[in-house]
């Protein structure tokens, strides 16, 4: 159902007591800017902007490779908050492989999974925008991918 | 020309870092940290500090509403807090979570209460001592409060109207834009639901940063007397009600006429505009 990356993400999650669970988080959050793009990586799609949902900037980097894997990296601005940091890290790992198809198919509940219900109740829009941003991006690359097919 | 104070109103009530450090490991001190970001206590914070988070911690999970006498007597002996514990907070965003907890804890007749000038940013910008080990004091004997304090600190929805109609103070600290009614939240802050936007009639628009430096610790008694005194014709024993748009940010205003300039009967409504904005027949003015 999940991405077998993702799925370990959550298998892993779900075995964690609150305390570790929440330490886990604070290691995925501090893990975050290893996903920033590197010297000299292209990018097929790039989308850098700050929404209303983050408290800052958020840039999302799609690369799709020959066999149709997508591929994120991320930018985070200063003041974006320790949950979005650490959502980006799991979900840039999690991800990492799946076609932009499947990542734009998956079901969201495997969140609360992952960050517990409280941090859900209490912070659901920060513990969702990054993988609507993510879905986002990949939304447009297959539209452009298709349009592409039609005008061929 | 009305004299300027050249201090705060009750300077004990604000600590800078280097009070903080000396007094850190006095066993009547109590650090506590509050923060709008959830997790970001658990990434770093001020050796010995005890986190308090506004939402779960001070909230009734179901009712809108802050925890009853007894939870509040049971969240205080586990961070190992009693009646005497000075309790010093601090906190990200310039302290709003700091001075709403500060407030919360008022709301129970905690009288010993402090703020560190400058917050969680100006201690990590200054280099002091940071840990991620997380402090266990031993719980403390807290005697459950015999009432809530919500007459003395606090304000109601109808108290905010008859404010109004009596075109008594009230003050409202949100950004201009949401005081305007463009918007209903702060620029990069999640919509709350917020049905309507604008004021409250007869307030006057005092946004927070107003009483910040850069650095985000409080500007000086004189210039605090100017915004707030000068400014708005705030004077001792006159009712004044502040309010933003869940309370945090009012809760940073509150303190400032409370412990810095010194004023009594400042309440702090909590509703504010998530409350007022959604209330049916409520009145609103729109317009700077």
């Amino acid at each position: 159902m999940y991405p077998p990356k993702l799925d370990k993400i959550i298998s892993l999650f779900e075995m964690l007591p609150e305390v570790e669970r929440r330490e886990t988080l604070v290691s995925y959050a501090d893990s975050a800017k290893k996903q920033e793009p590197r010297t000299g990586e292209e990018f097929d799609l790039e989308d850098v902007r700050r929404d209303e949902e983050c408290a800052d900037t958020v840039g999302v980097y799609l690369q799709v490779d020959e066999e149709g894997r997508a591929h994120f990296r991320m930018t985070l601005g200063p003041e974006v908050q320790t949950l979005t940091r650490a959502m980006t890290a799991i979900l840039c790992k999690g991800l990492d492989g799946a076609t932009p198809q499947e990542i734009l198919e998956l079901p969201s509940d495997f969140v609360t999974r992952i960050v517990g219900a409280e941090l859900v109740r209490v912070r659901s829009q920060t513990t969702y925008y990054i993988l609507t941003r993510m879905k986002g991006i990949c939304k447009v690359y297959l539209d452009r991918q298709r349009q592409a097919a039609a005008a061929a | 020309m009305a004299t300027q104070p050249t201090s705060y109103a009750h300077p004990e009530a604000l600590v800078d870092a280097d009070w903080l450090e000396q007094h850190s490991k006095d066993s009547d001190v109590r650090i506590v940290e509050s923060n709008e970001d959830i997790l970001l206590y658990d990434t770093g914070h001020i050796p010995g500090a005890v986190h308090i988070d506004w939402r779960t911690d001070l909230q009734d999970p179901v009712i809108r509403d802050y925890i009853s006498p007894d939870q509040f007597a049971s969240l205080c002996s586990n961070k190992g807090i009693s009646p005497d514990t000075t309790c010093v907070f601090y906190g990200d965003k310039a302290n709003w979570w700091a001075c709403y907890a500060l407030w919360a804890f008022r709301l129970f007749g905690h009288e010993k209460v402090k703020i560190l000038n400058g917050g969680r940013d100006k201690w990590r910008a200054d280099s002091r001592t940071w840990t991620r080990d997380v402090p266990n004091y031993p719980p403390a004997d807290y005697p459950v409060p015999k009432k809530r304090y919500d007459k003395e600190v606090r304000a109601f929805a109808d108290e905010a109207l008859a404010q109004s109609k009596s075109e008594k103070p009230l003050i409202d600290v949100r950004s201009p834009g949401e005081f305007k009614g463009d918007v209903t939240h702060m620029p990069e802050y999640p919509q709350e639901g917020v049905l309507r936007g604008g004021h409250i009639p007869g307030a006057t628009s005092v946004p927070w940063k107003t009483a910040t430096n850069d650095d985000n610790t409080f500007k000086s008694p004189s210039e605090l007397a100017k915004i707030y005194l000068e400014g708005c014709g705030l004077k001792q024993g006159t009712d004044t009600i502040v309010y933003c748009r869940i309370g945090e940010r009012s809760s940073h205003t509150w303190f400032v006429l409370t412990y810095l300039l010194g004023l009594n009967n400042v309440r702090n409504y909590d509703g504010s505009w998530t409350e007022w904005g959604n209330k049916v027949g409520a009145p609103i003015e729109k317009g700077a």
